[in-house]
């Protein structure tokens, strides 16, 4: 093995050129697939963190006495999944809605009277994190007699994740076909190498060399070109996010939410991956080129 | 054809071998036999076959029809994964040396060693540096091909053929594009394997060259074996 293993970084040296092409063309497929991991990870962390800041507001009937409302507030508490319940009566809400326009609060002023209802507002736990659990929830509160409607971010975040989920679908697709893309690419460089190695390969069958002499090197270096570019792939998406995201950063937007790099687990799959790239190309060419 | 009296003591058999190239007859009906440390020139014309038959026995190409055995392996029945077996035990030297132009003359020859297997580096370094050194190549050890003279490759190439110490030596027109002086250094050397118990069989159109040998000539002509003027064949 160390035999295959010294005989392989020799051949890698020896025939740079063609081998950098090589490495150059995993490298970039690397990065290109990479970036697109990156903004679907973060994009997953950002909706996750949206998510969590979601509070669900129940508009109560204008019949409904403070002392119901309490009454309603406590009964809220008590339901899987709530984290914790306000009360907000129309006064408050109307004084926080004055309060976030601002300079426009004036507009407010032409108003007769207060036209906001009383309201709860509930917080769910954090462990409440799909979708569908945060529906179930607000439905569940939607149905008591005391409740007008029930408003939370509801549309917005289901749109989006209408959007992130056919990202993420185009994404595996576009990553599978990249991947066979990468995989021929790859093959038709090894095959270049191969040619421009054809008289030595013949030649070492010649003084007596095996099929397994002369391929496990030319394999090993596939994996070498794979690893090779899916470091330097990776290193390029590094140098590229640390120049680029802190200025990107939503920061004091979102405090739940922070742009972060690859993991590592992440990085060992592309590395993985961009090795069996490599592998698999060498592995198509060597069938057609050695078959002859 | 040859009279085959001791089957034992030869190394090489053909019996009726024929190889076709498509329509074209490259070998027809071809029998001879070469005894273990014989010392065998292959004479004719160009296109008389000579380089087909170095192949034929190398097992660069198969053979169309016929019987042949080399040291014991049949070649018409011969399968891929035997082939690299045959060709340890044959070293070939071609007219245009077929050195690997990437590598060090030392690596060249190593590469046989390296290709039978041998793990131990101080054993292949020690039997390389003795080739180089006999060939006359020790100071060029660590030069690439393209750097050296036609005669100084094929010396490398000489040294290449003998280092796996194979029984049998194949020269296909060792000495074509060499001139005078480096053509018999490579003689020499050849003679030096033969002397040290390899059978040597050379391709040749030079009769100046099969003269200064007393050695037995086999001769064709557009594929065929016949008698060679001014020697006979005793097979």
């Amino acid at each position: 093995m160390i035999d295959v293993f010294r005989r392989s970084l020799s051949d890698f040296l020896r025939h740079r050129f063609l081998h950098g092409v090589c490495l150059f063309t995993i490298a970039l497929s690397v990065f290109i697939v990479s970036a697109f991991g990156l903004f679907f990870i973060n994009a997953g962390s950002l909706m996750e963190a949206w998510q969590k800041g979601v509070r669900i507001t129940a508009y109560l009937k204008p019949d409904v006495t403070r002392q119901q409302a309490v009454e309603l507030s406590k009964s809220v508490k008590e339901y899987d999944g709530v984290d914790e319940v306000s009360y907000i009566p129309k006064k408050e809400g109307f004084a926080w809605l004055k309060k976030q326009l601002g300079p426009q609060s004036s507009l407010l002023s032409d108003l007769e009277g207060n036209p906001l209802p009383d309201a709860l507002e509930i917080g769910p736990e954090e462990n409440i994190k799909t979708a569908d659990a945060v529906d179930r929830l607000a439905a569940k509160i939607g149905r008591q007699a005391e409740v007008a409607d029930v408003e939370y971010a509801q549309e917005w975040l289901h749109r989006f994740r209408g959007i992130y989920n056919l990202f993420r679908v185009t994404a595996a697709v576009m990553a599978g076909l990249v991947f066979v893309a990468i995989m021929f690419i790859v093959a038709n460089t090894i095959r270049l190498i191969l040619y421009s190695r054809q008289e030595e390969i013949e030649i070492t069958r010649i003084i007596g060399a095996d099929e397994a002499f002369i391929k496990y090197p030319l394999y090993l270096e596939g994996v070498m070109l794979g690893l090779s570019g899916g470091l330097a792939g990776l290193a390029l998406l590094y140098v590229v996010f640390s120049a680029t995201v802190p200025k990107l950063s939503p920061g004091g937007l979102l405090p739940y939410f922070q742009i972060t790099f690859l993991g590592p687990e992440i990085m060992l799959l592309i590395l993985i991956s961009s090795m069996l790239v490599g592998w698999l190309g060498c592995y198509i060419s060597i069938r057609r080129f050695l078959r002859v | 054809m040859d009279q085959i009296s001791d089957i034992d003591s030869q190394i090489i058999r053909f019996y009726r071998v024929t190889k076709h190239f498509g329509e074209t007859c490259a070998l027809q009906d071809l029998s001879f036999n070469v005894r273990k440390n014989e010392f065998l020139f292959i004479t004719g014309p160009s296109g008389a076959g000579k380089s087909t038959l170095i192949k034929l026995l190398y097992m660069g190409e198969r053979m169309t029809g016929g019987y042949a055995i080399v040291d014991g392996m049949n070649l018409a029945r011969m399968g891929r994964r035997q082939i690299p077996e045959l060709r340890r035990r044959i070293g070939v030297i071609f007219q245009d040396f077929k050195l690997i132009d990437s590598r060090t003359v030392f690596q060249n020859v190593a590469l046989v060693m390296e290709a039978a297997g041998f793990k131990s580096r101080s054993l292949i370094r020690e039997r390389v540096e003795d080739l180089l050194e006999l060939v006359g190549l020790a100071h060029h050890a660590e030069a690439y091909p393209p750097t050296l003279s036609g005669g100084e490759k094929q010396r490398a190439a000489v040294a290449r053929a003998m280092v796996g110490k194979p029984k049998i030596i194949l020269a296909d027109e060792p000495t074509a594009s060499l001139d005078p002086d480096a053509s018999e250094r490579v003689l020499r050397l050849l003679r030096a394997a033969h002397a040290r118990g390899a059978t040597v069989v050379i391709t040749t159109h030079d009769r100046d060259l099969i003269s200064r040998f007393d050695a037995r000539v086999v001769y064709l002509e557009s594929g065929r074996r016949v008698d060679s003027p001014g020697r006979e064949e005793t097979g």
